[in-house]
């Protein structure tokens, strides 16, 4: 009886095959599951400032242009000292390009200036900002401040 | 060709060869298994809020979290305001918000305190913002945020392709 049995797990281990099943298993359950939970999206995030409560008023010489991209409902103002306002309609299919056209000129005639203040209206999305922060950066002016209109 | 034939008749039940889903299996856990690890720190989005997508690089850091979705307003993962109650008033400051992070701040400095750290409070803090939200309940958290001294804020935003 034993030799019979010793004699049938000798034939059945004859290929030398490893038993998988239970490997599997846990693999089976272990890819779902990081596949699920995995991240494909990368997070990256915008520094931002915020003009702070006490000193609003822009301490170097540099900041005394204080350009200002306005979003209104129609329209994205480009404002600053020095700088003739201009107005884009955002229906337009370029109104991005042509901001950006606009931001380029200001940053063309003023290449040591970096800092643009976002002013935004209270129901504007959150999304049209972070374009409009695209776009200024795109464009050269590294550090947005974001402003509601008063 | 005679000697496969009689070894098929021998083994009727033919088994599978595993071994080469098992490679697949074997590098797929290990691909996985490495990305979580590459994530680090970083912070993951709360789920429900779609951020916005933006052309930025910046890689995150880690903070403290606040996330604005729907009609909340969380902080580290628990509710602390409504976007309806906060909008309503025209006063920019979020009082309950505010106290909730005045606590966070007292903590972070006496953490940094015992451990004798250099650098003191950070005020660092990202604010995750679903796409949809307006202006008015950002600009309260920011001017919140702000007034409780965490004025380094970054906005979470996803890489755009």
């Amino acid at each position: 009886m034993r030799r019979a049995g010793r004699k049938r797990d000798y034939r059945g281990m004859a290929e030398g095959e490893l038993d998988l099943l239970p490997m599997m298993n846990v693999f089976i359950v272990l890819i779902p599951m990081l596949l699920t939970s995995a991240v494909f999206l990368k997070v990256a995030v915008i520094d931002t400032n915020v003009p702070s409560a006490t000193s609003a008023a822009p301490s170097s010489p540099a900041e005394d242009l204080s350009l200002a991209i306005t979003i209104k409902d129609d329209y994205f103002v480009v404002e600053g000292r020095g700088i003739e306002s201009r107005a884009i309609a955002r229906q337009d299919a370029d109104a991005g390009a042509k901001l950006a056209a606009a931001l380029a000129e200001v940053v063309i005639a003023h290449p040591d200036h970096q800092d643009v203040i976002i002013i935004s209206q209270p129901k504007t999305r959150y999304q049209d900002i972070i374009a409009v922060m695209d776009i200024s950066r795109a464009s050269g002016l590294m550090s947005a401040s974001l402003l509601g209109a008063e | 060709m005679r000697h496969h034939n009689k070894r098929n008749r021998l083994r009727p039940s033919s088994s599978l060869i595993l071994t080469s889903l098992m490679d697949i299996l074997t590098v797929l856990v290990l691909f996985l298994l490495k990305s979580f690890v590459m994530e680090g720190e970083a912070i993951t989005p709360v789920p429900g809020v779609a951020l916005p997508e933006s052309s930025s690089k910046t890689a995150p850091r880690s903070s403290i979290v606040i996330a604005i979705f729907e009609d909340t307003v969380m902080l580290n993962g628990e509710v602390v305001a409504t976007i309806s109650k906060a909008t309503a008033s025209d006063n920019l400051l979020i009082s309950p918000l505010a106290r909730r992070l005045d606590e966070t701040r007292e903590q972070a400095e006496e953490i940094a305190r015992l451990r004798g750290a250099p650098e003191g409070f950070d005020g660092k803090v990202s604010i995750q913002g679903d796409r949809e939200i307006n202006f008015a309940i950002l600009q309260r958290v920011m001017y919140t945020c702000s007034a409780s001294g965490y004025d380094h804020i970054s906005l979470a935003v996803i890489e755009s392709s």
